[in-house]
């Protein structure tokens, strides 16, 4: 006659020290079929607790083969019957629930409760598995195995990033291994950069390799794309006539280039225009005070930027006040004849007292020069 | 005779107007005096003229003087000098103590040197001596040191050389040297970079150096006149098709070879 107690396994991890067992016994009375066969054998019985017979009206107790008067069977801590017949053995005792979880369960170190089922021996604490993770990424570990660094447990992703910034150097963000050259920066993450292959030709990329960011229309970080240096160049990606690199951001067409709005500059100054506006001359570009410092119109005269009516004459320009014979210093009307001597203008009355012999000679280089100017497009045969 | 003397009323009227100017002039401080055609032969003509401190121009031209006193030097505000049409012989050191004087025309006159130390002019910017006497033995030492000039006209002179050290001129825009009797033109020219208007008719001049080409002398802004000068025949032939392909022509190899030659020989 066997009673068999239902077995649950407490699993407890790295431990040697406890036989935990939760065991339900079996009540036999004389209503029972083993009865007759126990009742034979009454005499031979004792209680495994006070050593006293069983009268045959008495209630046995059977929990793997040791028979109790029913109030010998409680908890060796608090003397009273176990609720459901349940109760935990240690060393040979046995304990209701709670006495056992009081004495002998673990408890977690992180939230303080009694722990049940799997216990995490780590960190000389025990831990609900629930409960150990990795201090920086929170990640649970006990599947993952972790590392211990300076008192703190770490998963390997995380270990290998504290170590690699306490190197100087950068953690590849996909093998998480050190990177010992430059790194390949990709949506904002490092990684080596023979993981990747060119978008275009699908050579393994080195770190010369140029992220396109995301093009007018695509915002997102996500949609941007690697590409070598070769390809990148052949993309049509605007370089920058300034800085000879790629312009990812805003693009400033000028002067027949491209420019990042920053090295847009006027080239006396050197001040960026920011979207103000710009004065071209010989292929360079000028801020408006220098482009008239410098190719305004600056009066023969005075040598200064002229700001109000210009007269412009003779490969040259005057303030309008200053637009006089050049050997009377006589005001000018501009709308009124003038006469060229060496390209500045002479009043009639002054040319009219030039010696005969000059104002012909005169004459004739006009002539000639007007006459050139005007067949010069046309070569001669 | 050749001063045939002049009777006394004139001479009394011509200094009653001129005198009227001043006057006026000195009562309103105007700061700009013309004198244009006044019949005046020398400043003791124009009493007091050389004390007015706030004059900035002073126009002269069309009269007789022959000399400037250097008590001009009290002109300390004097901006512009024009004596066109003079007979100035020489010029006072006193004319480079002027402070700011931008602009002197001093074309012609009967000028065979412009004075000692002229070239220590502090502020001038444009120097007319057009229709003088002037050679380059008639230049100051200093001539070369005016790095102020922007324009510079030697027109109708009788200058047969012209030195390398005008390429110190480095503000020169205009350079006229035209009807002279120059043969060579240093290739120094090439540091004015600012150059726009060079002007050489009438000239003895068979080559230029490649130099020229480094100055910006084809663009639209530009004048080069070269007119009359026995130009050597590769020149000549481009000057016939225009300036532009005259300036293209002189950068190439082949022409700095051909320069090269010629002054080789030369020598």
């Amino acid at each position: 006659m066997e009673v068999r107690p239902q077995q649950y396994k407490l699993n407890i991890v790295e431990s040697g020290l406890f036989i935990r067992r939760q065991s339900k016994p079996r009540i036999i009375t004389k209503h029972d079929d083993e009865w007759e066969s126990i009742n034979l054998a009454l005499g031979t019985m004792f209680c495994s607790r006070c050593g006293e017979g069983f009268d045959p009206e008495d209630k046995i107790v059977n929990s793997n083969g040791e028979l109790w008067h029913p109030d010998c069977f409680v908890c060796a801590q608090c003397f009273r019957r176990f609720p459901d017949g349940t109760f935990y053995e240690f060393d040979g005792r046995k304990y209701c629930e709670h006495d056992f979880h009081v004495l002998f369960a673990p408890c977690c170190a992180k939230c303080g409760e009694f722990i049940i089922g799997r216990v995490i021996k780590a960190m000389n604490a025990n831990w609900h598995p629930r409960c150990f993770q990795c201090q920086m990424c929170e990640k649970e570990l006990a599947d993952l195995g972790f590392i211990k660094n300076q008192g703190r447990s770490l998963c390997h992703d995380c270990n290998a990033k504290v170590k690699a910034e306490g190197l100087g150097k950068y953690m590849c963000h996909k093998c998480h291994g050190v990177i010992d050259d430059k790194p390949l920066r990709f949506r904002g993450e490092v990684y080596h950069p023979y993981h990747y292959n060119c978008s275009a030709c699908g050579v393994e990329l080195n770190s010369d390799a140029r992220e396109v960011k995301s093009r007018p229309g695509y915002a997102a970080n996500d949609m941007n794309q690697l590409y070598c240096l070769r390809c990148h160049d052949k993309m049509g990606i605007p370089i920058c006539g300034a800085c000879r690199r790629p312009i990812e951001e805003r693009v400033v067409t000028a002067l027949g280039k491209h420019w990042h709005v920053e090295h847009f500059v006027c080239a006396k100054c050197e001040k960026p225009f920011l979207g103000h506006r710009h004065y071209e001359k010989k292929g360079l570009a000028y801020c408006e005070t220098h482009y008239h410092q410098l190719f305004g119109n600056l009066c023969f005269i005075c040598n200064q930027v002229i700001t109000g009516d210009v007269v412009t004459a003779l490969n040259k320009a005057w303030c309008q006040h200053h637009f006089a014979c050049a050997l009377c210093d006589q005001r000018l009307n501009p709308k009124s004849k003038f006469y060229e001597f060496d390209t500045k203008p002479a009043c009639k009355k002054c040319y009219e007292k030039l010696p005969v012999e000059l104002r012909k000679r005169l004459k004739k280089m006009h002539d000639q020069a007007a006459k050139r100017t005007m067949s010069s497009p046309v070569p001669n045969p | 005779m050749n001063s045939a003397p002049v009777s006394c009323n004139f001479v009394n009227s011509k200094m009653t107007r001129t005198k009227k100017i001043l006057d006026e002039a000195r009562e309103i401080k105007n700061p700009e005096l013309d004198l244009v055609e006044k019949g005046l032969a020398t400043f003791d003509e124009l009493p007091g003229l050389l004390s007015m401190e706030f004059v900035t121009r002073l126009t002269l031209s069309h009269n007789k003087i022959r000399s400037i006193p250097s008590t001009v030097a009290n002109l300390v505000n004097l901006e512009i000098l024009t004596l066109f049409n003079n007979q100035l012989e020489e010029l006072p050191t006193a004319i480079s103590s002027l402070p700011k004087l931008r602009i002197l025309n001093v074309g012609l006159n009967r000028l065979t040197n412009l004075g000692r130390g002229f070239g220590a002019c502090p502020s001038l910017e444009i120097l007319d001596v057009t229709h003088n006497k002037l050679s380059e033995e008639g230049l100051p030492g200093n001539f070369w040191m005016m790095e102020t000039l922007r324009a510079l006209y030697m027109g109708d002179n009788y200058f047969e050389n012209i030195s390398p050290e005008i390429g110190k001129l480095r503000n020169l825009q205009i350079l006229v040297l035209r009807n002279n009797n120059i043969n060579h033109i240093p290739r120094d020219i090439g540091n004015l970079t600012r150059l726009r208007e060079f002007h050489i008719q009438g000239n003895t001049i068979q080559w230029l150096p490649p130099e020229i080409a480094n100055l910006d002398l084809g663009g639209g802004r530009s004048i080069i006149r070269i007119e009359d000068n026995p130009l050597a025949p590769p020149l000549a032939d481009q000057w016939i098709l225009g300036a532009h392909h005259l300036l293209e022509f002189v950068k190439t190899d082949a022409y700095k070879s051909l320069y090269g030659n010629a002054h080789r020989t030369r020598r």
